[in-house]
This record gives C-alpha cells, sequence and structure tokens, in this order.
C-alpha cells in the first residue's frame, strides 16, 4: 500500500509539475500565428488608391480589393467565371493587404487594373463607359464612382494652402495679446482667498473656539447687525465635521487635553506619528494667538458678491483695463469707517486709475446700506479691507 | 499594526499640507478681490438749473435738457425723472441733502444755474457724487452767447462725462457729411455740418457736382474732400467758417483721393490712381511737394494716421485680397496687420492710438470692426447690408459710420455705436446722409 501509494504520489506529482511547467501545452500556440493583416477600410481604399493614381503600376495590390467588393453585384448582375474566381477573396474585405490578395490578383489584374488606371485619370468617362461591356460591368461599375469622389477633393484640395498661411498667422498673434490677461486673473483671483478660507480656518477654529474672548465683545457692540451673529456662533459645534482635514491642528492640540496616555495603542500610534512628522515641521501654535476664527469661504464669497452687485463697470473704458485695489476699515456694524483709500492701481492713465477710484469707491460704499452682513464673532478678521478689483474678465465681452 | 502603518504612511502627507498654514495664517487687512461687475447705465439726477435772471428760465431748462440727453445718449447713464426727486435744492448755493438722492439712488446728482445778460450767457455748474457724499471736481462756469446755448450745455456734459469716466467727452463737436437726396440711381450729394447729435444742420457746398469722404482736420477749422466738379475725382480744401474752397495740387494722376490730413494739418496724404496702380502719396499744403510712400503694383489707399503721426495705416490688395496694413509715416515696409476671413478696408486709427477702426466685408455681410493696432482682438461691432465709412468720436470712444438699406427706397444713414458695440443708434440728419467725418472737441 505505502510502496503504490509512494508511486502515485510520486507519478501524480510529476504529471502534475509537467503540466505546471508547460511542457505539456507547447505545440498549439504556434499554429494560431496571427498573420499581420490590416483592415482597410473602404475609405483607406479610396485614400490609397487616390494617391497612387498618377502611377498606373502601383495599383496592383489595391486592384485584388476591388474584385473582393465585385461579390455583392456579382450575385443580381451577371453570373460568369470571373466572379467566381473572385469569390474566394470574400475574406480580403477584412482586409488581406499583403499576403492573401497576391495570388487572385495576377489574374483579374490584366483586366480591371487597366480600366482602373483610365478611370481614375478621365473622371466624366466612367459613368458612360461603364455599363456597356457586359463580361466585365463589374469590374467596371465599381471603380467608375469612386474615382470622382477621389479626384473631385484633390483638386479642391490645392486653395487651402493659401487659406492656412493666414490661419497660422493670426494664432500667433492673438495668444500673445491674452496670455498677461490670464495671469492677472488666476494670480489675483484664485490665491489669496483659497488660502485664508481653507487651510487657516481649519487650523485655528478648533483652538480659537473655547477662547473667543473677541468675539463676546464685538457682538454686545452689535446688536443691530443680530441676524447673521447667532448662526455663526452655531459653527464651531459641528466641529468635527471640519476636524478629518485638520489632523494635523486637532491631534496635536487634542492629546495634551484630552488623552494623556490611556488611550489605546492604536491611538497613541497615530498621535505619534503624526506628532513626529509634525515636529519636523513649524508648528501652527504661533500664529493662532488672537485674531479669532478666520472667514470662511462662504463668508468672504458673500462679502464679495455683496460689492460687485454694486460694481458698475464702463467696459469701454480705459477705466476697464486699470485693476485697483483699495483699502478701508469697517466698524462692527459692517459699515465704512471714514474713507476709502486708494492702495494701488495700474493699467492706466492717472485720470482712468481716478475714475476706476471712484467707480470701486461707489460700489463699496453704495452697497453697505447699514453695513455688510459679516459675521460679528470674527471682527478682528474683517475689520480691516483690502479689496483688488479687477475688470480684466469684463472687458469687451 | 495596520493603523500604526497608515499613520507613518499619512504622516507626511499631513505635515506636508499643515506647512503652508502658518505662512497663511498671517493676519493684516481682510483680501478680498473682485472680478465680477454689473455693466449697467449710472443713474444721475439733473433738477433743472436755476435761472438766476428774469428771463432766463426757457434756456435754463433747454440747456438742462441738453446736458441730460447728451448723458444719457452715451448709453452709460440713465436720467431719474423729476418727478422721483424728494427734495430740490433750493439754490445754486445751498447744500446737498445727500440722504434724500442717495434715497432714490442717484449716484451722480448735477445742479446749474444760468444767467443771460443782453446776449450773453452764463452758465455753471457742479457736480456731486451722492453716495460719496462729496463734490466731484470743483463748479464750473461757462459763458457765450445766447446763440450758442447748446454748446454750453455740450460743455456742461463734457465736464460731467469727464469726471466720471476719467475719459475727456464728445459732446462739444461737430460732423461734416454727406447730405444726399433725390432718386437712388441720380442722387444729388452736398457737404453738410452738424453737432455731434444732428442738430445745427448746415451745408457747406451746393450740390452741383458730385462730392465725397469729407475730412475734418485736427483744428476743424478746414475740411478735405474729394470732387468730381472737373469731371475726375480731385482733391479740393475747404474752409469751415468762411466756405472757401480751393483744390490742392497734387501728383499727376487719372484720380486723386481718399485724403487725410497729418497730425499737424499742414500735409495731406492721399491715393493717386494711374494707369491702374493706386499708391499713396504725401503733399505738404504751403509748398506743394509731394513724396511718394508706397511704390508697389498693387491698390493700396484709404490712409489714415496714427494720432503720434509716426505710422500710417491703409488698405491694399497687395496679397491678393483687401487687407490692412501698417508702415512708418515716411514710408518703408508695410506689415499685414488684419488676418480674419473676408475683405478689410477704411482703416482708421483711434484719437487715443490703442484700437483700429475699419470696414469688413464677409459672407455677404458688412460689419465695421475694431482691432488692436497690430491686428490682435478684432471685435465686429455691426452687421448690416451695408456699413462703412467709419469715423472716430474725438475722444475714441465712440463711432459713426454710414449704413445703408436694401432696396429701392433705401438709402444710406449716419449710425453711431459705443466701441463696446452697444449702444447703436441712428443720428439724425434730416434725411439720407453718409460718409461722416468727427471732427475735434471745440476750443
Amino acid at each position: 500500500m505505502s510502496a503504490g501509494g509512494y508511486i502515485s504520489g510520486i507519478g501524480h506529482t510529476g504529471l502534475l509539475i509537467w503540466l505546471v511547467m508547460g511542457w505539456g501545452f507547447d505545440s498549439e500556440p504556434l499554429e494560431f500565428d496571427v498573420a499581420p493583416v490590416s483592415v482597410v477600410s473602404g475609405e483607406e481604399y479610396a485614400a490609397l488608391v487616390a494617391a497612387t493614381s498618377p502611377q498606373p503600376q502601383t495599383e496592383q495590390p489595391p486592384a485584388p480589393e476591388s474584385p473582393a467588393v465585385e461579390d455583392t453585384p456579382p450575385a443580381p448582375e451577371a453570373p460568369e467565371t470571373p466572379p467566381a474566381e473572385a469569390a474566394p477573396p470574400p475574406p480580403p474585405p477584412e482586409a488581406p493587404a499583403d499576403e492573401t490578395p497576391p495570388p487572385p490578383a495576377p489574374e483579374p489584374l490584366p483586366e480591371p487594373p487597366a480600366e482602373a488606371a483610365e478611370d481614375i485619370a478621365p473622371p466624366p468617362p466612367p459613368p458612360a463607359a461603364a455599363p456597356p461591356p457586359s463580361p466585365l460591368p463589374d469590374v467596371a461599375e465599381r471603380p467608375v464612382p469612386r474615382p470622382a469622389p477621389r479626384v473631385a477633393p484633390t483638386p479642391a484640395a490645392p486653395p487651402p494652402p493659401d487659406a492656412q498661411v493666414a490661419d497660422t498667422v493670426r494664432e500667433a498673434a492673438t495668444p500673445e495679446a491674452e496670455s498677461p490677461e490670464v495671469a492677472e486673473v488666476e494670480e489675483q483671483a484664485t490665491a489669496p482667498e483659497e488660502a485664508t478660507t481653507e487651510i487657516v480656518t481649519e487650523a485655528e477654529e478648533p483652538a480659537a473656539a473655547p477662547e473667543t474672548p473677541p468675539a463676546p465683545q464685538v457682538a454686545a457692540l452689535a446688536p443691530p447687525s443680530a441676524p447673521r451673529p447667532p448662526s455663526r456662533p452655531a459653527r464651531p459645534e459641528p466641529a468635527p465635521e471640519t476636524e478629518p482635514r485638520t489632523e494635523t491642528a486637532v491631534s496635536q492640540n487634542a492629546e495634551p487635553e484630552p488623552d494623556p496616555a490611556p488611550s489605546s495603542d492604536t491611538s497613541d500610534a497615530v498621535a505619534d506619528a503624526l506628532a513626529a512628522a509634525l515636529a519636523s515641521t513649524p508648528t501652527p501654535a504661533a500664529p493662532a494667538a488672537n485674531p479669532g476664527p478666520p472667514m470662511t469661504g462662504a463668508e468672504q464669497s458673500a462679502f464679495r458678491v455683496a460689492v460687485q452687485q454694486c460694481w458698475n463697470v464702463d467696459v469701454g473704458s480705459e477705466a476697464a483695463r486699470v485693476t485697483l485695489t483699495v483699502a478701508f476699515d469697517l466698524d462692527p456694524q459692517g459699515r465704512v469707517q471714514g474713507d476709502v483709500r486708494r492702495v494701488a492701481g495700474q493699467g492706466g492713465s492717472d485720470m482712468a486709475v481716478e475714475a476706476a477710484f471712484q467707480s470701486a469707491r461707489r460700489a463699496i460704499l453704495r452697497c453697505q446700506g447699514d453695513g455688510y452682513v459679516l459675521p460679528a464673532d470674527k471682527y478682528e478678521q474683517w475689520k480691516e479691507v483690502e479689496m483688488t478689483f479687477d475688470p480684466s474678465g469684463m472687458r469687451m465681452r | 499594526m495596520l493603523t500604526r502603518t497608515i499613520a507613518l504612511l499619512l504622516a507626511p502627507l499631513v505635515a506636508a499640507t499643515a506647512l503652508p498654514a502658518p505662512a497663511l495664517a498671517q493676519g493684516g487687512p481682510l483680501q478680498i478681490t473682485i472680478s465680477e461687475g454689473v455693466i449697467e447705465p449710472l443713474p444721475f439726477a439733473v433738477p433743472m438749473f436755476q435761472a438766476e435772471t428774469a428771463g432766463a428760465e426757457q434756456v435754463a431748462a433747454d440747456i438742462t435738457r441738453v446736458v441730460a440727453q447728451d448723458l444719457i445718449g452715451t448709453g452709460l447713464f440713465r436720467e431719474i425723472p423729476s418727478t422721483s426727486f424728494i427734495s430740490t435744492p433750493a439754490s445754486f448755493a445751498s447744500p446737498v441733502a445727500y440722504p434724500d438722492w442717495r434715497a432714490i439712488n442717484a449716484q451722480a446728482l448735477i445742479t446749474g444755474a444760468v444767467a443771460v445778460n443782453g446776449d450773453q450767457l452764463t452758465v455753471k455748474f457742479r457736480l456731486y457724487d451722492v453716495f460719496t457724499g462729496a463734490e466731484l471736481g470743483e463748479g464750473l462756469q461757462f459763458t457765450g452767447t445766447t446763440g450758442g446755448w447748446r454748446r454750453m450745455g455740450h460743455k456742461v456734459a463734457d465736464a460731467v462725462y469727464s469726471r466720471i469716466t476719467g475719459e475727456s467727452g464728445y459732446f462739444d463737436s461737430r460732423v461734416v457729411f454727406v447730405s444726399e437726396s433725390g432718386p437712388k440711381d441720380d442722387r444729388a450729394r452736398r457737404l453738410g455740418i452738424m453737432d455731434y447729435d444732428g442738430e445745427n444742420r448746415q451745408f457747406l457746398t451746393d450740390s452741383n457736382s458730385l462730392v465725397l469722404a469729407p475730412r475734418f482736420s485736427p483744428g476743424g477749422d478746414r475740411v478735405l474732400y474729394t470732387s468730381y466738379e472737373s469731371g475726375f475725382p480731385r482733391i479740393n480744401l475747404l474752409d469751415v467758417a468762411s466756405v472757401g474752397r480751393r483744390q490742392i495740387t497734387t501728383v499727376e494722376g487719372e484720380m486723386a483721393f481718399s485724403p487725410r490730413f497729418t497730425k499737424d494739418g499742414q500735409s495731406v496724404i492721399y491715393s493717386v490712381s494711374t494707369g491702374g496702380n493706386t499708391d499713396i502719396y504725401r503733399t505738404d499744403l504751403g509748398s506743394g511737394a509731394h513724396s511718394r510712400l508706397t511704390s508697389a503694383p498693387s491698390i493700396e489707399t484709404s490712409p489714415s494716421l496714427s494720432p503720434d503721426g509716426s505710422r500710417i495705416v491703409f488698405e491694399s490688395d497687395r496679397s491678393g485680397t483687401q487687407q490692412l496694413y501698417v508702415m512708418p509715416v515716411s514710408g518703408g515696409e508695410p506689415q499685414r496687420i488684419s488676418f480674419g476671413e473676408g475683405r478689410y478696408g477704411s482703416p482708421v486709427w483711434s484719437p487715443r492710438g490703442d484700437l483700429i477702426a475699419f470696414t469688413k466685408q464677409n459672407a455677404g455681410r458688412f460689419h465695421i470692426g475694431v482691432m488692436r493696432t497690430d491686428g490682435s482682438e478684432e471685435r465686429l461691432l455691426t452687421s448690416s447690408f451695408l456699413d462703412e465709412s467709419p469715423t472716430w468720436a474725438p475722444n475714441g470712444r465712440v463711432l459713426m459710420f454710414t449704413r445703408e438699406t436694401q432696396g429701392a427706397s433705401g438709402g444710406p444713414q449716419v449710425h453711431s455705436v459705443d466701441i463696446s458695440g452697444r449702444n447703436l443708434k441712428q443720428v439724425p440728419t434730416g434725411g439720407f446722409s453718409s460718409d461722416p467725418s468727427w471732427g475735434p472737441l471745440q476750443q
């Protein structure tokens, strides 16, 4: 038994190894040698013939294909011997470019190639000449319609070159003029806002929320602009929402307070790893001193929209080329204190800059109403405002 | 274990995101960028100007209307009707009750007073920025004759426009044009002159001979035009005040046409056609000396000088189609600036120097368009059966042009359009009219 078992085991094992190693499946794949057959569609074939039309000799390879197309016509029209020969090439419609066609080619060649060459050269005659010959109508009909479209596009092609020359030159000019504008928009529109809204917000909110000493003062001073303040204080509560983004700040600040050591291994591991990673970078603890919670993106957007709906841009004026920065102070009620100051203006003459400034100032003053609606608990964040008016995106659109 | 691994993997990432935080968390003013605004007419209020002398009420009312119409006509201002006024100033010197004007959303307030002493007319005005609560600029006073009351109104409007937009105005200016009358196949044409708004129309020539393409001199005192008085097109010079005219001695040729003054008004650039070839020449009006600026076998015509006098833009078919080219004022190798589809013609350099206006014919339509002087930023402002002959307002803000309507009863009319493409409107000329040439602001 044991001997038989061993023999059986060794034998099977050997068989398995032999199979696994693949020695048993070698021979088959060779037969599936995939011939490099390129599929030639009707259009491509047309292009080929059109390209070779001036040279009658090169047409020999395409010629076999034309008989291949004959397959359909022969059936309804005339059952003759030549079509029978053409019958084998039915596969050719799939486009046997190099190998299969050659054999049938020599046979039909003498007849069709000659006609095909004629057809291509003189497009008008083919339609009339095609029907008469009964034995070869099949061959004649097919080539006839094709040459016409092939020949037609070629004479039409020459004119474009003139126009293309003009196009290229013009393209070169326009991008140059546009590029500076695009650059301006990107710089001033995106960079500062993203910076202040996202990262700063998340980093400082949890830390500052418990403190909020400045906020109560402001709230006490600003009863009239009540509607907003209540909604803002609510935000610190859903703090967990913002936590995922700012794991760094949260974990770091959280460590000393709630979880000295008793926490589990996993939290320790995370905390350690994060702490280790942050240890090498300047900690954000320093800047989060007093300024209170930063403005969120939505709060800034609301402020922006409130001003821009009063910013009337005369798109055809020189002032519409001026990018202007103004500064102003707001009181806790969101009203402009003092005057709007011009900080910088560029892109136009002094008069244009002055007009742009007047327009910006009008927008700020006109839309303030009883005060811009801003979160009272973040007064420290918006008591000073630097506003840039960039009309480049509106100009002449 | 797994958590530790994840934490270790995340740590560098988290550290990287935490890095910029301190840099961005710095204090300072809240930074806001406004890149979207609104495009709407600025609402203004102009209570009827005070009549400071007896009998001045009517002219005061008329001048007030001229000021309002000038501003409204730009498309940039909207008048708040007087029926909405909560209060009106008791006198020109009385303080302004800003809250009353803020309440009706007037952004600008114009107050004025008119006094008539014999034939002398005095107009003064003040402009207030209502929401700033301050006067915009200082009060101004103009003095003229009672017959020139419209000009006084235009001057007030120019000052207001300038202070609010930062650009000079264009209301106190005149336009020469070709007035046309009679059936379409036999039109009588004569030179006319009018205020920019179509008022005060007068004729400068009779209708005995064909006249074309009048062009104001830089000072607005003379007009160049092409006349067929001799049977062939010749360039004439006309003095606006005396209506005296003379033919300019140009280079010999079958036709001389398309004249324009140089910046100093001392020379004329124009086209001369000889044997099927048309080139651009320059002639000094004082000495009569000629110089040839182009010498190509193609057709070069419609020259227009840049405001600094250094370059000339013109049309040429040297490339096979009619296109725009720019060359130095003394001649030299021209540089093609138009590359769009269609044919470009009758280029005119903006008085601001930043744009070139042109006529474009493409796909069976005519357009008035503008492009920068290097050919970039092409914008088509109009589109119709036939638009041609653009001319710039003296501040480069508005274009006037000829629009011809189709059909037997159709005819040319002078239109104007803001370079933003807005505010397209017909200029009243009392009949058919074409070939406007906008003169400078009057002194």
